[in-house]
């Protein structure tokens, strides 16, 4: 067993440290306890009433809440069962999927070229970010109006093709769920586009110059250099955009109602029309638990692939560090 | 002191002498209550209550021209409208529905379809009327039995404002044509007339139109959220009700699948995008002329005939809507829905003023600018006394307004059920499904009847059962109009 210090070598604590330590521990507790209390206050009795309905089959026709009929996880099974559900989550993933993709890689793009600073930058910057600015129930509407079988898109494409070329794209039920998609990618490509500009800016100049002088083509800069300092900020971009297009409700339901047949019935609608439509409340709390139990293990994997991509950053880094300074 | 003895024979004839004083012309009896206009009576009846400015939902298109009815009545009753959330009827339903999930007393009406009052009257949201109705002698003078689509289980739960039947429309320049004529005498060997049948207008349909000029054959909506409209009056118009006294469905019969068969025919004749329209794009095209027939709410007769608003005033024929021999007897039947119509809520602290503005909306007299508001057209004609009147005729034109009292002898709710809207869009879904191509044509009725069973599973056999009598009440007595 290790001997203890002698009480005069062990280190002496200032009254200044002290004080600066409280004064951390004040300032951690005054930013932590309001946010405590919210969730405590606001958020638990929400998760607690979700809970209680996902686990009591009750009908609004059928008397109070309160004296519903306790089933177990019956409501689970039945949500877990139900193919109109798994088809939801199906259709939510592509959807999902294809906007997340379509957004970066545009988003990407676009920041790419405008991470050097040129002249009239602030004009191209204003005009990419405004499609993020556009209300989603007016992206909607607008696109309700351009996207008609012989509307203005279609006979735009037409004209560039010089083919007749007339999906339609709001009643054919295989071209419905990708209309919406590429409403999502412009409504949202700018998110991506902001933090993917922000990281690319804020890339250190010195690994990209080192690369140029021994030689470096911009293509094997961008690939070698840039591409692996921005993989943390591209999962967060990616990460960050694939849930909210999961939660994408106004577009769908503006353009389509789940329709034309079920064609784009992706979980917000379902979820939806289960509680609001067939005033399901308890299916509809089973199933808001289910996709946060889904979304959840989504997050943890991000930040898990976060942290992977954190500690490999560290060690080229630490590596470079090493290097340039000369350690063994 | 003489007590006096009050015998049978006293009784009697005292009681005969105040009914006698209560008839006569003079007699201040009830006087306040029970004589004048019903407007009169009802305004004598809200005074009592004292002024308030009541709160609710509805929607702006629907509200505009009732203002000017409802200020005269904050005149002469100091009741007069407060806040109003504008919400479309067609999202209402949802908004009531946690109105009543929340016991909420902030609203005192709603405008809604009537086809909720089961839902609403179950989730014990809405005030009972007949009391209201009963103080100030009030009645409401509707069409045929259109009255009874306001009650449930014997007690009144609205007042309409819109009568929302659907009509029968038919160009008359493009019937009347002769080369027309002579194309459907030559394809059909028989006449080209005003369309009696289902098959009859798919005929016309097929044989007039010309989708090279963007004419189409029909203007009727196949979407999710509209299409059930019409299947019902396809089904009910073959002699089908969609459940046995049990309360099983009986969707996957020969009269259910005649109706799904007839409902699909129309994509032969329809506009390619009609799967994903509703009235917003096909009111427009009906106007204009991109259509040859369909069955439409009235409402748009009055577009149709504003030379202002419409490429084809005075080119239309009105009419009963077609019927079916599938039952073996000719059956004609219409549909209204969403019938607009004021409820008041239980909770509410305002109910009685609100159940007194109410009735004053709905009194044959009050209503008729409402309903003939030629620009803001969603309130349509449903009382007695809209028929004859010169301002509602105007509107509609002479052939829309018969028209309109025709269909109305044979009007049919949809699903007049508690669980209205778990049924119809379940039945929506699967219909439109089967017209984009999703689900095979024969397996829509099966599919519907199983996902109905878990809805009549979930809200109770048994209470459905109950409610069986009242949905029966409100169908329609007559196969054709008299």
């Amino acid at each position: 067993m290790a001997a203890r210090p002698p009480l005069d070598t062990a280190p002496k604590v200032s009254l200044r440290e002290v004080s600066r330590a409280r004064a951390i521990r004040r300032f951690r507790l005054t930013i932590l306890v309001p946010l405590i209390a919210l969730f405590v206050l606001v958020l638990m009795p929400v998760l607690f009433l979700q809970l209680y309905f996902s686990f009591h089959q009750w009908s609004i026709y059928l008397g109070s809440w309160w004296d519903a009929d306790y089933v177990g996880l019956n409501l689970f099974t039945e949500v877990l069962t139900d193919p109109r559900f798994g088809w939801a989550i199906l259709r939510s993933l592509a959807f999902a999927t294809g906007s997340t993709i379509g957004c970066f890689v545009i988003g990407f793009a676009l920041a790419y070229l405008m991470h050097k600073p040129f002249r009239g930058q602030a004009l191209y910057y204003v005009v990419f970010i405004l499609p993020m600015l556009t209300v989603p129930i007016v992206v909607a509407y607008t696109a309700e109006m351009l996207l008609y079988q012989s509307g203005p898109v279609n006979d735009l494409i037409s004209r560039i093709l010089g083919v007749e070329f007339k999906p339609a794209w709001l009643t054919d039920p295989n071209v419905a769920l990708p209309a919406v998609t590429l409403l999502e990618i412009w409504n949202w490509t700018p998110f991506s586009f902001i933090i993917m500009l922000a990281g690319l800016s804020a890339i250190p100049k010195e690994p990209i110059e080192a690369a140029e002088i021994l030689g470096a083509s911009k293509w094997r800069i961008f690939w070698e250099v840039q591409l692996p300092l921005l993989r943390p900020v591209i999962f967060l971009a990616l990460v960050l955009r694939f849930l909210e297009a999961m939660a994408e409700f106004p577009k769908t339901w503006a353009l389509f109602q789940g329709g034309p047949g079920t064609a784009t019935e992706t979980l917000p609608v379902y979820i939806f029309l289960t509680t609001w439509q067939y005033f399901e409340v308890s299916k509809g709390a089973a199933m808001s638990y289910i996709v946060m139990m889904l979304m959840i293990v989504i997050v943890l994997l991000a930040i898990q692939l976060l942290r992977r991509e954190k500690r490999s950053l560290d060690a080229m880094y630490g590596k470079a560090a090493r290097e340039a300074g000369g350690e063994p | 002191m003489a007590v006096a003895r009050i015998t049978r024979r006293v009784f009697m004839e005292g009681g005969l002498g105040l009914t006698i004083l209560n008839l006569l012309p003079f007699s201040n009896f009830s006087r306040a209550f029970a004589q004048g206009t019903p407007e009169e009576r009802v305004v004598a009846a809200a005074k009592t209550l004292g002024p308030a400015d009541v709160t609710g939902i509805i929607w702006s298109p629907y509200l505009v021209p009732m203002k000017p009815v409802i200020e005269e009545f904050k005149k002469q009753t100091g009741i007069g409208l407060g806040a109003v959330q504008d919400i479309s009827i067609f999202d209402t339903p949802q908004r009531a529905m946690a109105e009543a999930l929340s016991r909420s007393p902030q609203f005192d009406f709603i405008h809604i379809d009537s086809n909720m009052i089961p839902s609403l009257a179950s989730a014990g949201y809405l005030e009972p009327l007949d009391e209201y109705m009963k103080k100030a002698n009030f009645k409401i003078e509707a069409v045929a039995d259109y009255a009874n689509f306001m009650t449930y289980k014997g007690q009144t739960y609205g007042v309409p404002t819109d009568g929302n039947v659907h009509i029968q429309y038919v160009r008359r320049d493009i019937l009347e044509d002769p080369d027309n004529k002579k194309k459907f005498a030559d394809k059909h060997g028989r006449e080209l007339k005003f369309p009696e049948t289902w098959e009859e207008d798919l005929a016309i349909q097929e044989t007039l139109m010309d989708p090279s000029k963007d004419l189409y054959g029909s203007g009727n909506l196949r979407n999710r959220a509209n299409g059930p409209t019409w299947w019902y009056m396809i089904f009910y118009s073959a002699g089908g009700f969609p459940f046995d006294d049990d309360m099983k469905p009986t969707l996957d019969t020969p009269a259910g699948q005649y109706a799904v068969e007839i409902y699909l025919r129309d994509k032969k004749v329809n506009h390619p995008e009609a799967a994903g329209w509703g009235t917003a794009q096909m009111i427009p095209r009906i106007a204009n002329g991109h259509v040859v027939s369909c069955q439409y709410w009235d409402g748009t007769a009055k577009l149709n005939e504003n030379p202002e608003k419409s490429k084809t005033a005075g080119k239309w024929i009105y009419g009963l809507v077609p019927g079916s021999d599938f039952s073996g007897k000719r059956i004609h039947r219409s549909l209204s829905s969403p019938l607009a119509a004021l409820l008041v809520n239980k909770y509410s602290p305002r109910k009685a003023q609100a159940a007194y503005l109410a009735l004053w909306l709905g009194s044959g007299k009050n209503s008729i600018p409402i309903v003939s508001d030629p620009v803001n057209t969603f309130n349509d004609a449903w009382a007695k006394e809209h028929m004859t009147a010169p301002p509602v005729v105007k509107s509609y034109s002479e052939g829309g307004i018969k028209a309109i009292e025709k269909n109305f002898q044979v009007v049919a709710p949809p699903i007049y059920l508690t669980g209205y809207l778990e049924f119809q869009d379940t039945l929506g879904k699967n219909l439109s499904e089967a017209y984009v191509g999703q689900l095979p044509a024969k397996d829509v009725l099966k599919k519907t009847e199983n996902e109905w069973n878990a809805i009549i599973r979930r809200i109770g056999q048994r209470k459905l059962k109950d409610e069986l009598a009242s949905y029966k009440a409100v169908m329609p007595k007559r196969d054709k109009p008299a």
